[in-house]
């Protein structure tokens, strides 16, 4: 044992021994801290991260709510100048009608001479298509078209839609079809309809000819529209169906710069009105056709007759003309009885007396009469004649050549 | 500025003047003056392809002599654009026309006093 004891190896292996021990507690307490220290700061990364998604969050919420003003911000800005350029386009709708009325009455006043006549036309027509300018832009700013009291036929819109263009004469319009449109189908069908026209004289050789092919269809009447230009490439097909489907307010804004009005016009007044537009397929000519289904819905129901107009047929009506042949007869057979007071009644001639008394040679070259007609005729005349010169001033009218 | 939904009527004349012409140069005054009488010429049938207004006033002289003047207020155009028609209808063969006829004389006041009288008697 004391052997052991004073062995020297057991002190050494005694040192190393508590040295062993030492460093194991000292490398046990360390790692205990390290644990500890990494504990901590997974922690931290954590609630940094839980930070980082909550601030993802709400910058998200943030960009929303930027795009949603934003957007407001621009549909008020769009609404504002909407109602400001519809204010203003109805000021110049009205005044372009004025316009137009009072070239009427001029073109009726210097209707005899000639050239007046002429430049007149030549404004006329200027103030047509800027009148079809300030309708367009109108429509599309919500705005109202003029609406028609009375129907009015296919081919009377078709020529009405081709005055309201620069080369109109370009234009020609074929119509076997006798329907009308209803009176609130005619000024938008018109407008339309000039849209195309326009579309078609712009984008095809000057000098070629432009067809406007009325048809009637089950369905209702169709307005073909045919031009001999190059046709139009993919892009202008497909930003022209897009803005014909439009239902709802058109961006005006992203119409470009000079705006191009014309589909965007055609869109919005088919989707309100109901009829339909199409541009997509080729005409015979090469170039484009364009037609205009117009649903039976809004055509009139009962058809005057196409030669002449409503307002023809009511100024012929109230003052039938008044001709040198064919005289209706007055005499004492229309003394068809006793008034009261012991008066004759008279019934009332059913036409106005001509002013100018029947010529023999227009009895030759008149419509042919039985014998009785043309006494009782010659009698009215003797007759109208003496009443004639009972009442006429012999100052009125032109020197007695 | 109308309220939504409000249309206003249109009142001018629906088909402009120059497109009834077509766009061509309108005839001298001095060829069918306003006195000028027209009609159909006997046993014609309407054009092919004949526009409401020609139409018009085809009905309108096919019953006797108009003047120029009466035709173009009856149908309600302009007497420039009526002459027009006119002249295109002359150019095809199918109207007469005459110049305006000789005034009646003044028949002297006896006359006239012995009709009335006599015209009295009849239906007095």
């Amino acid at each position: 044992m004391t052997s052991l004891t004073q062995d020297p190896l057991l002190w050494i292996l005694l040192v190393v021994l508590i040295a062993a021990i030492a460093a194991v507690m000292r490398a046990r307490r360390t790692n205990m801290a390290l644990r500890r220290t990494r504990k901590d700061l997974e922690t931290g990364l954590g609630e940094a991260r839980g930070d980082v998604g909550q601030l993802h969050t709400h910058i998200a919420t943030l960009s929303a709510q930027h795009q949603r003003d934003l957007a407001d911000v621009r549909g008020d800005a769009e609404a504002a100048t909407k109602a400001v350029l519809k204010s203003a386009m109805g000021t110049l709708q009205s005044l372009a009608e004025e316009q137009q009325v009072l070239l009427d009455s001029l073109l009726k006043k210097y209707g005899d001479t000639t050239d007046v006549l002429a430049d007149l036309m030549s404004v006329d027509h200027t103030g047509s298509q800027f009148g079809r300018r300030a309708k367009g832009i109108s429509v599309l700013c919500g705005g109202w078209l003029g609406r028609r009291d009375g129907v009015a036929t296919v081919y009377d819109v078709a020529r009405s839609a081709q005055g309201r263009i620069k080369d109109f004469n370009r234009v020609s319009v074929h119509s076997q079809v006798g329907v009308s449109l209803a009176g609130k189908a005619v000024e938008p069908v018109a407008v339309v309809l000039a849209e195309l026209l326009d579309n078609a004289t712009n984008y095809s050789a000057p000098g070629t000819p432009v067809e406007v092919n009325i048809q009637a269809v089950p369905t209702g009447v169709c307005f073909i529209v045919d031009d001999a230009g190059l046709g139009m490439d993919q892009e202008t097909k497909d930003r022209a169906a897009a803005l014909l489907s439009v239902d709802g307010p058109v961006d005006i804004t992203g119409l470009g710069d000079p705006p191009r009005f014309g589909f965007a016009v055609c869109g919005m007044l088919a989707a309100r009105y109901g009829f339909a537009v199409s541009v997509g397929s080729v005409s015979p000519y090469g170039g484009v056709r364009a037609v205009i289904r117009v649903p039976e819905s809004l055509l009139a129901a009962d058809a005057p007759s196409p030669a002449a107009d409503a307002q023809d047929a009511a100024a012929s009506q109230e003052a039938a003309p008044q001709r040198l042949a064919s005289v209706p007869a007055v005499g004492p057979s229309h003394v068809v009885g006793t008034t009261q007071g012991g008066l004759p009644k008279r019934r009332r001639r059913e036409r106005p007396v001509a002013v100018v008394p029947a010529l023999d040679a227009a009895g030759q070259e008149g419509t042919p009469e039985s014998a009785s007609e043309v006494t009782a005729s010659r009698l009215g005349a003797f007759a109208r004649g003496t009443q004639l010169g009972r009442t006429t001033n012999s100052t009125e009218g032109p020197e007695y050549k | 500025m109308r309220a939504r939904g409000e249309e206003a009527s249109v009142t001018s004349e629906f088909v402009r003047s120059y497109v009834i012409t077509g766009g061509r140069s309108l005839p001298a005054a001095d060829d069918l003056a306003l006195h000028t009488l027209v009609t159909l010429a006997p046993e014609r049938t309407p054009p092919l392809g004949a526009g409401p207004e020609v139409m018009a006033i085809w009905k309108l002289i096919a019953g006797g002599y108009l003047s120029v003047a009466e035709v173009a207020g009856h149908v309600g155009l302009p007497v420039g654009v009526a002459r027009l028609l006119l002249t295109d209808l002359f150019e095809q063969g199918h109207l007469l026309r005459r110049a305006e006829p000789p005034r009646a004389q003044n028949v002297d006041r006896a006359t006239l006093e012995k009709v009335l009288n006599g015209l009295q008697s009849l239906i007095g």
